[in-house]
């Protein structure tokens, strides 16, 4: 006899085994919390975003800090350009997510849900890689002005020798590697343990299609 | 929300709350996480209530609502998969509906199924749940003829453990 088989005329037998919940046991059900990953990884997309949108506005809060932020610029064409780009990035991405979120439907077929909650974290990721990006970018820029603006730092510069100057370079490209390796290892980590079981299974399923 | 909706809601779900039932035993190994499951399914099937048309049967869209939150949704922690004991309480078997080997043959079966991949899981599951294998392919998202093929595999896995 097929063994499934065998399960199959056991597992009809076997029904009810678990007490049934009462019509009041499943009323207050309805109103506990969700622990769902589509749940956390909701807030955990609302902090992220959140975090980045308060770092790149932090200069408007404060009038002074965005003055010289404006000055060193040097051209008000460049820094407006630059800001309506930031808040376009923002926005764009607050958009894709709001539009991903809504996408993730239970009612759909499981293959479906995964790939959607992939995407929604996919978007997250591309938007720490940007500011990432942003942040790399702007290092060599602030750096030439801070040196720029700083006659001392200019001359004590000026006076290294080839092999200090390699130091300090060295130095600067060692802190910037550590603080984006910091960043990049958190948000692997906080993905690679929330999303470890959703992953494995996304895999047992492609491999249904080869 | 209307208070008639959701008593029409609760009644639908306490009416058919055997499938979930069904989903937590088989993903779940001991009774408080069978009951986190199946609050969290609950949950999710009251979210989705709005989008329930009836044009589909409650009991088919609750397969489908209770296996996503299984696979996909749930999250295990180690407190829950730490213990084992689905098999000994929960599918015991009387000795006078069985006799000693189909018992321990059944006693395996289920170890085998709970060892089982999720999606594996739910497979079998639909299978032993009379679905047929369009049901099947749709539910998981997959082809039909993969759905066959991967049926066939896990009988055959099943087949290997009770025959080694």
């Amino acid at each position: 006899m097929d063994e499934l088989e065998l399960l199959k005329g056991h597992w009809k037998q076997t029904e009810n085994k678990h007490k049934a919940f009462s019509t009041k046991d499943l009323t207050n059900m309805l109103h506990k919390k969700s622990s769902s990953i589509v749940k956390t990884l909701f807030y955990i997309s609302i902090a992220e975003l959140a975090f980045w949108v308060i770092l790149n506005f932090i200069p408007f809060v404060s009038p002074d800090y965005e003055a010289k932020i404006r000055s060193a610029f040097g051209s008000e064409a460049i820094y407006t350009t630059i800001s309506v780009f930031t808040f376009g990035i923002v926005f764009l991405f607050i958009y894709l997510l709001y539009k991903s979120y809504k996408n993730i439907s239970t009612t759909d077929s499981t293959k479906v849900l995964m790939q959607n909650i992939l995407k929604t974290r996919k978007i997250v990721k591309y938007y720490v890689i940007y500011n990432l990006t942003a942040i790399l970018l702007t290092i060599p820029f602030s750096l030439s002005f801070s040196i720029k603006s700083n006659p001392r730092l200019a001359s004590s510069i000026e006076g290294f020798s080839n092999t200090q100057l390699l130091i300090s370079i060295l130095t600067v490209v060692a802190i910037v590697g550590v603080v984006l390796g910091f960043f990049w290892l958190f948000y692997k980590l906080l993905y690679g343990i929330l999303l470890k079981q959703l992953n494995h299974n996304y895999k047992e399923l492609k491999k249904l299609e080869v | 929300m209307d208070s008639t909706y959701k008593v029409e809601f609760v009644a639908l779900l306490e009416k058919h709350q055997n499938i979930v039932h069904k989903v937590c035993r088989l993903y779940t190994n001991n009774y408080d996480a069978h009951n986190d499951l199946f609050q969290e399914i609950t949950i999710q099937l009251w979210k989705a209530f709005p989008k329930f048309r009836g044009e589909a049967k409650f009991s088919t869209w609750m397969y489908r609502i209770g296996l996503n939150t299984a696979i996909t949704l749930y999250r295990k922690s180690k407190r829950r998969i730490a213990t084992q004991e689905f098999d000994a309480v929960e599918f015991r078997i009387s000795a006078e509906e069985y006799d000693d080997t189909e018992e321990q043959q059944l006693k395996l079966l289920y170890q085998a199924v709970h060892q089982l991949n999720d999606i594996d899981k739910a497979l079998v599951f639909l299978y032993l749940e009379e679905k047929n294998y369009t049901e099947i392919s749709e539910t998981l998202g997959i082809t039909e003829v993969n759905a066959r093929v991967k049926m066939n595999r896990v009988k055959t896995k099943l087949r290997n453990i009770l025959n080694p």
